[in-house]
Formats: structure tokens, C-alpha cells, sequence
């Protein structure tokens, strides 16, 4: 009984190394995950928001992305592909949208990681789900984010669309 | 007297039931909402669906069959065990090996017009595209609203693995 007792500690104990192993040094893939569910978080705003906290939101989120980021969305409703590059046209296009639109919410309800065999890179196909305040309908397209490993940070360097395959 | 005679049977009776229950609601069938016109008029907007995970366990897809597909590939994280939270609802129109095309609306498998009986005259095609081959595990997916504009509706060739399951009508 007591040898069953001690194997049921050490299988607990090993359990909860691992658990703490993951928690505190998250590989690649967890990071990338969680860069990902910031930027959803920093891009949905409210409409009772003051304007420093959508200030602050904008700054954020720009931080999450590299220097020399290039966004290629394709936008429907604007008859034309939103294309920013660098993060102060990030800043910039979060500041217009919160003039323009009393509030959005961006969710990424499924997230598919593949990191480099370096370790120094990954992308990740993502369903953007797009919802304006009021609004009854909402957008959803599948997303590509590039990642790269930059000064020990993981960054956004690209946003593409990914067209349906045909 | 709630419990029974025997609290712990019934204890465990409820957690069997509570598995078979999560297995069954969560991972083998899954209920899908259709946001969007373009599986007109057989699934109609903000209608509810069920998506069978095993229907193509022990077979291949079937032409005809309408199926959920998995809007974004799948990596190898645990969470490909659970269901994706969007999915496309598509009917399989080529399978693999096949050529499809559309012609005047009809749909030309290898050459040859396939009958589709599930098209209403109410939502006429005027879709005409060349030929594009499918490959070895693939299948060619589309809705049945093709009276949409062909670049605004979302179909074409998808892998085997991004079938999520067949949806029951």
C-alpha cells in the first residue's frame, strides 16, 4: 500500500513538473497562439471606450507586429485589398477604424500553427471573425499570419488572405 | 431516495452518462449553424444542422453527399480532436481523379453532364469555367446557390482531411 502511495505522488509530481515546465517555458506554438488571441483582444474596441484607452489599444497592437509588417486584406465592402505597411500605418488605420466604427470585435475562433523546423519562424491559418457593433451579421475570412522570431519576441511580418483553393 | 439505493452506482451511471454524452455531442456529431445563402435552397440561412464525424470513417465521400468542411487546414495540436468552430457547408460535386468544369451552369464531370437534381430553376447558374483537375484525394466542393456571382461564392478542390463530416439533411 504504501509503495501504491508513493507511485501515485511520483506520477503527480511528474505531472505537475510537466505542467509547470509548459507554463513557464511555452514553446513556439503556444507563444504564437497567445500572440494571436493579444491581437484579437487589442483590436476589438467598444463603443463606451475613452480615447486614450483606444490610444493605448492602437499602440498595443502595432507592438505586435515587426518593423517592416506588410498587411494585404482583401476587404469586399471597400472595393479594393487593405494594404498597410510598417506599424504606423497600423497605428493609423486602428485610429480610423475607431473614428468610423462605434465598435468591433475580433474573434479567431480556429488557429492552425506550423513553426519552422529553426524554431524562427511559423505561420498560422486563422478564421478572422469580424463583427461591428450593431450589426447583426458578421465577416469571416481565413487569414494568414507570418511569424518571425525577432529579438527574442515573436512577430507578425505578413497578413495575407488565403483564397478558397480552386 | 434521489440517488437511488445505491448512491455510488448511480454516481457512476451519471459519469458514464456524462462521457457518452460529451463523446457523442461534442467529438462524433456536431451541430452546425448556416450563416450565408449559399447552400440555397437546400439548407437555408440561420438553419441548424448535424455533422456526422464517422460517416467517412469506414467509406469515402460520395458525390451528392453534402459536407462540412474545415475552414482553415488542421495542425497537429490537440484541439484537431475537438470539432472546428467554422466550418463550410458544400455539397462534393467531383471526386477524386475527375475533371470538373461548368458550362452554361451545368456542371460537366469528365466531359459529361452531371444531373442535379438537388438545383432549383429558382437560383439559375450561368457559371462557365474550364475544366481543372482533381487530384488523389481531393474533392470538389460547391453550393447550391450557383445564381451568386462565381467569385463571391466559396467552393473549388479541398483534401480529404478537411471534410469534417456529412452533414445530415
Amino acid at each position: 500500500m504504501k509503495a501504491v502511495y508513493r507511485l501515485v505522488l511520483l506520477v503527480v509530481f511528474v505531472a505537475a513538473g510537466i505542467w509547470l515546465w509548459t507554463i513557464l517555458l511555452p514553446g513556439p506554438e503556444k507563444i504564437v497562439r497567445k500572440r494571436l488571441a493579444q491581437v484579437a483582444a487589442e483590436a476589438s474596441f467598444n463603443s463606451g471606450e475613452n480615447v486614450l484607452a483606444l490610444a493605448a489599444r492602437s499602440v498595443n497592437l502595432a507592438s505586435r507586429f515587426g518593423t517592416n509588417v506588410e498587411i494585404n486584406i482583401n476587404a469586399p465592402e471597400y472595393g479594393r485589398p487593405l494594404e498597410f505597411v510598417g506599424r504606423d500605418e497600423i497605428t493609423q488605420a486602428a485610429a480610423g477604424m475607431h473614428m468610423h466604427l462605434s465598435g468591433l470585435k475580433v474573434e479567431f475562433p480556429d488557429v492552425s500553427v506550423t513553426v519552422a523546423p529553426d524554431k524562427q519562424s511559423a505561420v498560422a491559418d486563422v478564421a478572422v471573425r469580424l463583427q461591428a457593433s450593431g450589426e447583426k451579421d458578421f465577416n469571416v475570412q481565413e487569414v494568414k499570419f507570418t511569424f518571425q522570431k525577432i529579438g527574442g519576441d515573436w512577430l507578425i511580418t505578413r497578413v495575407e488572405n488565403v483564397r478558397a483553393p480552386s | 431516495m434521489i440517488f437511488g439505493r445505491n448512491l455510488k452506482l448511480t454516481l457512476l451511471r451519471a459519469a458514464v452518462w456524462a462521457v457518452v454524452c460529451v463523446v457523442v455531442f461534442k467529438i462524433l456529431l456536431v451541430h452546425v449553424r448556416v450563416t450565408g445563402i449559399s447552400m440555397l435552397p437546400t439548407c437555408q440561412d440561420q438553419s441548424v444542422y448535424w455533422v456526422n464525424r464517422l460517416a467517412y470513417v469506414w467509406q469515402a465521400p460520395q458525390r451528392g453527399d453534402v459536407v462540412a468542411i474545415r475552414f482553415v487546414p488542421a495542425d497537429d495540436s490537440i484541439s484537431r480532436l475537438g470539432p472546428p468552430h467554422v466550418m463550410l457547408l458544400k455539397r462534393i460535386i467531383g471526386l477524386p481523379g475527375e475533371t470538373v468544369a461548368f458550362k452554361n451552369g451545368r456542371v460537366l464531370i469528365n466531359g459529361q453532364i452531371l444531373d442535379e437534381p438537388y438545383e432549383s430553376e429558382d437560383y439559375p447558374c450561368y457559371w462557365n469555367r474550364e475544366p481543372v483537375q482533381v487530384g488523389p484525394d481531393q474533392y470538389y466542393v460547391v453550393g447550391d446557390n450557383r445564381s451568386m456571382p462565381w467569385e463571391d461564392h466559396t467552393h473549388g478542390i479541398y483534401p480529404r482531411n478537411r471534410i469534417v463530416g456529412k452533414a445530415r439533411l
